[in-house]
C-alpha cells in the first residue's frame, strides 16, 4: 500500500492499480490545482485562459 | 440498502453487480470495490488500516465540503421574457410572458455588488446569464462583460435562436462559457420540446451555433431529459460528437412546475438510455481521440473518486443553492437558486436595497441550506446519501415538501452503482474532461 506521502501521482497514471485481476481498488483523488471557477456551468475546468484581442 | 449492510466502523458492504462488491463508509465516500472471485471473508489488514488512517481526515473534508464551501456564481437571469415554449421549463408562463428585463443601470449595480462581495476573494466568481432567455438583452450582456471580465468569468445559457456569428466570436474572444439547450438530435422532435410557437424550434439555429463555436472548449450541450426524448440520447451523442461539442449535460426534467410531471422518463428507462448514451461517448472517446463527456455522470463519477473536486451542485447536500451560488432575478430578487423563481417565500431580498450577505444570511437561504440528507426519513440510512444528495429541493417543495427523497430515487441509485463499475472497469479517464483530470492527483492509492 502507498499513501500519497510516498507517491504524487497525476493524470498520466489515474487508472487504477494495474494488475490482472485486482483484488481491491481504492483510490482517492484531489483537484491540485483549484479551478479558477467552481461551477456547474463552466463543468469540470475553466475554459482555458488563450486571449485573443477583442 | 440500509443498515443491515453495516459491516464495521462505519463501512457498509454494498453489491454492485456479479463481479464486483463494495465497501462504502457514506459519511466521507471512503470505498473499495472488491472482486468477488478473490474476496474471502475479510478484509485485508493493509486495507483496513488504510481505512483507519484516513477516516478522520476524510470525514473532515466532506464535512467540510457540504457545510463551509463558500459562494463562488452567481447566476443572474437579465430578463425573465424568453422566445420558447418549453414544456417542462419550471418559470411561471405568466412570467415568461410579462416579465421583467433588467435595465442598464440595475445590471451595472448588480454587478458592482457581486464585486464588492467577493472583494477579498482570491478567486475569481462566476456570473452566469441564465434563464429565460438572456439573448434577448445582448447587447446589455455583451456590454456588462466587456466593463468587468477582468472582475469575473462569465458564461451564457441560450437556446440560440438570437445568435449571430458575431455573437459567438466574441463570447470566444472572451473565453466565455457557453451553454446551448437542445433535446433531441433530430429536428421535429427536438423542435416539439423546444418549440418557438409556430410548428418552430430551436433546432435549426442550435445546430448552426454549433458550427460556428467549432469545437471551442468552453461550449456544452445542455439537454432535459424528459419521456419524449429519453430513447435518443445515443443518437444525440453521436450527433453531437460528430459537431465536435465535448460537454454533454443529460438532466432529468426537474418537477417543479406541475405541468412537468406528466413528462417524466420512467427512472429505469432513463437509466437505460443514459448508460448507453456513456458507453457510447467513451467508445467515441477513445476511439478518436476527440474527448465527449456526459456531465451530470461525470459528476457522479467525481462524488465517488473526489468528492470535493464535483462542479455540479444539485447532487450534493445541502445542494449548492444559496451556499455555493444564488440567482439573482430580473427585478433583483436574490433566490437561492433559479428553481425558485416561482416561490416568493424563499427571496432573500431585493439587491438594490440589500447585498449579497444579507441574502446569504436570510431565513429564506437558511431553510435551504438546512435541508439535509439527514432529515429525510428514505435517505438517512441510505449509503449513498452523500453521493446522490437527494435533489431537488425545488422541485419537492412544489411537489408538498422538500423533505422527502429524490423523485428519480431509484433512477440515482442505478447510476450510482453505474458508476461504480466503470471505476472497476478502468475507465475513469474517458469520463472526466481531460482537463479536469490533468489538476488531480491521488490522496490515496491503494495498490
Amino acid at each position: 500500500m502507498r499513501t500519497s506521502k510516498e507517491v504524487k501521482r497525476t493524470h498520466k497514471d489515474m487508472h487504477a492499480p494495474k494488475k490482472e485481476t485486482p483484488h481491491i481498488i481504492a483510490y482517492r483523488m484531489k483537484c491540485a490545482r483549484t479551478a479558477n471557477g467552481l461551477t456547474h456551468f463552466v463543468m469540470y475546468g475553466d475554459v482555458p485562459k488563450q486571449q485573443m484581442p477583442l | 440498502m440500509n443498515r443491515s449492510n453495516k459491516r464495521n466502523q462505519g463501512t457498509y458492504l454494498v453489491d454492485i453487480d456479479p463481479a464486483w462488491k463494495l465497501v462504502l463508509d457514506p459519511e466521507n465516500i471512503f470505498w473499495g470495490l472488491l472482486n468477488k472471485d478473490d474476496q474471502g471473508a475479510y478484509l485485508p489488514a493493509d486495507f483496513l488500516h488504510l481505512y483507519e488512517q484516513q477516516k478522520k481526515q476524510l470525514d473532515r473534508q466532506l464535512a467540510d465540503f457540504r457545510f463551509t464551501t463558500e459562494l463562488n456564481s452567481v447566476y443572474i437571469d437579465p430578463t425573465d421574457r424568453c422566445n420558447a415554449h418549453c414544456p417542462y421549463c419550471y418559470i411561471p408562463q405568466e412570467i415568461r410572458k410579462h416579465g421583467t428585463q433588467m435595465s442598464a443601470g440595475l445590471l451595472d449595480e448588480v454587478l458592482r455588488k457581486i464585486k464588492a462581495y467577493f472583494k477579498d476573494s482570491r478567486k475569481k466568481p462566476v456570473i452566469i446569464f441564465h434563464a429565460a432567455e438572456p439573448f434577448l438583452v445582448k447587447e446589455l450582456l455583451f456590454d456588462a462583460i466587456r466593463k468587468y471580465r477582468t472582475s469575473f468569468l462569465f458564461g451564457i445559457q441560450t437556446n440560440a435562436t438570437l445568435l449571430e456569428k458575431k455573437d459567438v466570436d466574441f463570447m470566444k474572444a472572451v473565453r466565455a462559457g457557453v451553454g446551448i439547450s437542445l433535446d433531441a438530435p433530430a429536428k421535429a422532435l427536438n423542435n416539439h420540446l423546444r418549440s418557438t410557437g409556430n410548428g418552430n424550434g430551436n433546432y435549426d439555429a442550435a445546430m448552426q451555433a454549433l458550427d460556428w463555436f467549432d469545437g471551442y472548449e468552453g461550449l456544452s450541450v445542455i439537454t432535459t431529459v424528459t419521456r419524449h426524448n429519453v430513447t435518443v440520447l445515443e443518437e444525440l451523442v453521436r450527433v453531437l460528437h460528430a459537431k465536435k461539442v465535448s460537454s454533454l449535460l443529460l438532466n432529468p426534467v426537474r418537477l417543479t412546475m406541475k405541468s412537468a410531471v406528466s413528462l417524466k422518463p420512467d427512472d429505469t428507462l432513463f437509466a437505460d438510455n443514459l448508460i448507453r448514451a456513456v458507453e457510447t461517448a467513451m467508445d467515441l472517446t477513445e476511439k478518436t481521440g476527440r474527448q465527449i463527456v456526459v456531465g451530470n455522470v461525470a459528476n457522479t463519477i467525481l462524488a465517488i473518486v473526489a468528492p470535493a473536486a464535483r462542479r455540479m451542485m444539485c447532487d450534493i447536500s445541502p445542494c449548492g443553492a444559496g451556499r455555493t451560488f444564488l440567482t439573482v432575478t430580473a427585478n433583483g430578487d436574490m433566490l437561492p437558486c433559479g428553481e425558485f423563481i416561482g416561490f416568493k417565500e424563499f427571496s432573500g431580498g431585493n439587491i438594490s436595497a440589500s447585498s449579497i450577505g444579507h441574502a446569504l444570511h436570510s431565513d429564506a437561504f437558511k431553510r435551504v441550506r438546512e435541508r439535509t440528507v439527514e432529515m429525510i426519513d428514505d435517505c438517512k440510512t441510505c449509503v449513498f446519501r452523500n453521493i446522490c444528495g437527494a435533489p431537488c429541493p425545488a422541485e419537492l417543495h412544489a411537489r408538498g415538501d422538500m423533505y422527502q427523497k429524490a423523485r428519480s430515487c431509484e433512477f440515482y441509485k442505478t447510476m450510482i452503482r453505474y458508476a461504480f463499475q466503470l471505476i472497476a472497469r478502468d475507465k475513469v479517464q474517458y469520463l472526466l474532461r481531460s482537463d479536469a483530470v490533468r489538476r488531480m492527483e491521488y490522496e490515496y492509492l491503494y495498490a
